[in-house]
């Protein structure tokens, strides 16, 4: 029957406008923490095979970059610790090594990868901290020469350093760096709509249906999120914690984000949340200007965000207040009662 | 309109027809534009009376030239012409009058103008939602209002067969056309 | 004509609709039916949402939560409307339009409940996934 024909048709139509694309995700344990992909609107099978794509490359990063673990990053420091030359004949490690010595300068090396020793000396370059405050000698002797990228020096295909003090520790820009890769790797197969997260630091590709991706921020102190906000297409989040990597003694917290200053845990803050606009290399911005806003005084911290071009900051005070860009305040969403918080807003 | 420009030049009785038809169902549409309705969007669509008259009574292309005529001249009436609510009307129109033609040579013992009638409001909701989703609303949501609007075409639809049964029984005593 | 004799005249007319129905027609009515059942079990049972999306004429759609009181201006064809958020719902309160259709709608909680006013050009829905988020920032 024609009509009957008719009416099946109409209905598919109905049903068919009515269904959402699909989202497959998947996860795997990498740089010591969850990656979790999404891929909204491609198959099963192709999701799945471009995301094992993405953590293969990130097992590479991983084993490439690891501060303390045996890896071409780790072999430089011994080397330079040695007082010796390290030859690498790779051109990813000195674009990698040239742009954090950029970002650092940048940031009046609130960011600064090239103080892993008192990474170490604080206990965090091991799966479980210490759970000790180090000497106040042995900091002094480290901040008395304190290291920053300025100390290496990159002859072609040589790396050196005078500072034997000298270790790199790209803890703050590996993850973000990786966005970056997994931002390329799904363009380079097509994938228009994608949401990387690895350990909290996400990137955002294309959106999900018809609207953005939303995130939610971590509350600092709660088993929650305090908030949420539209990740629009090819924008990174990044936030840094004192909640993550931290040990406690004597009821006073000490958390992996050191002040390279004062040589101790920056403890100004709870977390420092950034979102960076589509770049190159924003991924690598969203892990590693973070820092800086934990890390800084809280004068020095708008100057600094405005110094950066950070537009989009949310830094929670120690004391729990919260200091968000204006731009920041119009798009986030809370997620608790705010009444009671004291936001200020600039 | 293709059959008011004739009409100054050679009007044909088909032309008068439609014509007198489209004027009944303008009336119609214009009244029911002023008013108001109980639930926001949902509409009698008492004009619908006329086009299914209108197929019974003369043929499908009689009827839906009423029936287009009907679309555009009570919109420009009531100041909506090209405005969303005009497409919304008008593709809610032209949906009705295709499955009216694909449905219009059903078996009459078994299927009357109750049929046609129901067929005919589904098609205008499909029309309007189709245009909805594309273009107003390009979202999902908008099926949500779906039962509202379909329920709403039973009850008229079956409305409108009912009197439209009671028009085409008339004309059998009296000459109206 | 009493009133009584008109009742009794519609009455005769109703039945002579009925006797109109034939088998063909009684198809229609319930394949009709079944599509009303099956609309309305689609849109039943969904859960509140926690997310409210506004979408104008002018820009991309924007998506506000619901866990906040506040009342919002959104720019439309033909003005600014007013709309109102508070527990968990949201309603339109003012608007430019002439019918008011938007504002007595009332409420809206469900995810993918919907108002529209289309003088205005001003849609307001509730989205959200069973998790308010995609992804959690660490």
């Amino acid at each position: 029957m024609r009509f009957h024909k008719l009416l099946l048709i109409v209905i598919l139509f109905l049903v068919s406008c009515s269904q959402k694309a699909p989202i497959y995700e998947h996860k795997d344990f990498i740089f010591g923490t969850i990656v979790d992909i999404k891929i909204y609107g491609e198959t099963e099978e192709k999701s799945e095979n471009i995301s094992n794509l993405i953590f293969n490359d990130f097992k590479r990063l991983h084993n490439y970059l690891h501060p303390w673990e045996k890896s071409l990053i780790s072999s430089m420091n011994n080397a330079i610790a040695a007082g010796s030359v390290f030859n690498v004949d790779d051109e990813e490690i000195i674009r990698i090594i040239q742009d954090n010595k950029n970002l650092a300068s940048k940031s009046e090396n609130y960011f600064n990868p090239a103080i892993g020793k008192l990474i170490a000396l604080w206990g965090f370059h091991q799966e479980l901290p210490n759970q000790m405050v180090p000497k106040a000698h042995q900091i002094n002797e480290l901040l008395a020469n304190v290291t920053t990228m300025d100390d290496l020096k990159i002859n072609q295909s040589t790396l050196s350093s005078a500072n034997r003090n000298f270790q790199l520790d790209l803890g703050g820009y590996a993850k973000g760096y990786a966005l970056d890769r997994a931002k390329k790797i799904l363009a380079n197969n097509g994938v228009a709509n994608a949401l990387v997260n690895i350990g909290g630091n996400i990137i955002a590709i294309g959106m999900h249906g018809d609207r953005s991706w939303i995130v939610g921020i971590q509350h600092p102190r709660k088993p929650s999120a305090i908030a949420s906000i539209q990740l629009p297409p090819g924008w990174s989040i990044g936030t840094s914690g004192d909640y993550q990597r931290y040990f406690m003694d004597h009821d006073k917290r000490y958390s992996h984000l050191i002040n390279p200053r004062t040589g101790f845990p920056a403890d100004n803050s709870q977390s420092a949340t950034i979102m960076i606009p589509p770049a190159n290399n924003s991924g690598a911005l969203s892990d590693a200007y973070s820092k800086p806003l934990f890390i800084a005084p809280e004068i020095e911290k708008l100057q600094l965000a405005d110094k950066l071009g950070i537009d989009f900051f949310m830094v929670v005070l120690a004391n729990g207040d919260i200091l968000i860009s204006s731009k920041m305040n119009e798009s986030i969403q809370w997620l608790e009662q705010n009444n009671e918080k004291n936001i200020t807003v600039h | 309109m293709k059959a008011m420009t004739q009409s100054i030049i050679k009007p044909t009785k088909k032309d008068h027809t439609i014509a007198k038809l489209a004027a009944i169902a303008i009336v119609l549409s214009v009244i029911e534009f002023f008013l108001p309705s109980p639930i926001p969007g949902i509409k009698p669509g008492i004009a619908n009376i006329i086009i299914l008259y209108t197929l019974v009574r003369f043929d499908f292309s009689t009827a839906a030239w009423v029936s287009l005529v009907r679309v555009f001249v009570s919109s420009i009436i009531v100041g909506s012409f090209l405005s969303p609510t005009f497409f919304l009307s008008l593709f809610g129109a032209i949906v009705s009058l295709v499955l009216l033609y694909a449905v219009q040579k059903l078996p009459k013992p078994y299927f009357s103008i109750v049929s046609l009638s129901l067929i005919a409001s589904f098609g205008h909701i499909v029309g309007q939602f189709i245009i909805a989703r594309l273009w107003i609303i390009p979202h999902d949501s908008i099926f949500n209002l779906l039962p509202l609007f379909l329920i709403s075409a039973l009850i008229f639809g079956l409305f409108s067969a009912f009197v439209c049964n009671i028009l085409l029984k008339h004309k059998l005593k009296k000459h109206t056309f | 004509m009493s009133p009584y004799n008109g009742l009794n005249k519609i009455m005769k007319k109703i039945l002579q609709y009925i006797k109109i129905i034939k088998l063909g027609d009684t198809f229609v009515i319930v394949t009709f039916m079944g599509l009303i059942f099956w609309s309305v079990s689609q849109s039943w049972n969904m859960p509140s949402g926690q997310y409210l999306k506004i979408e104008n004429n002018q820009e991309d759609s924007k998506v506000f939560s619901l866990n906040q009181t506040v009342n919002k201006q959104v720019i439309g064809f033909l003005g600014s409307s007013e709309i109102s958020i508070a527990e968990g719902k949201v309603r339109f309160v003012k608007s430019p339009c002439t019918k008011k259709y938007c504002i007595h709608h009332g409420w809206i909680n469900k995810i993918n409940q919907t108002i529209v006013c289309l003088p205005n050009q001003i849609t307001i829905s509730i989205v959200g996934d069973s998790e308010s988020y995609d992804t959690v920032n660490y």
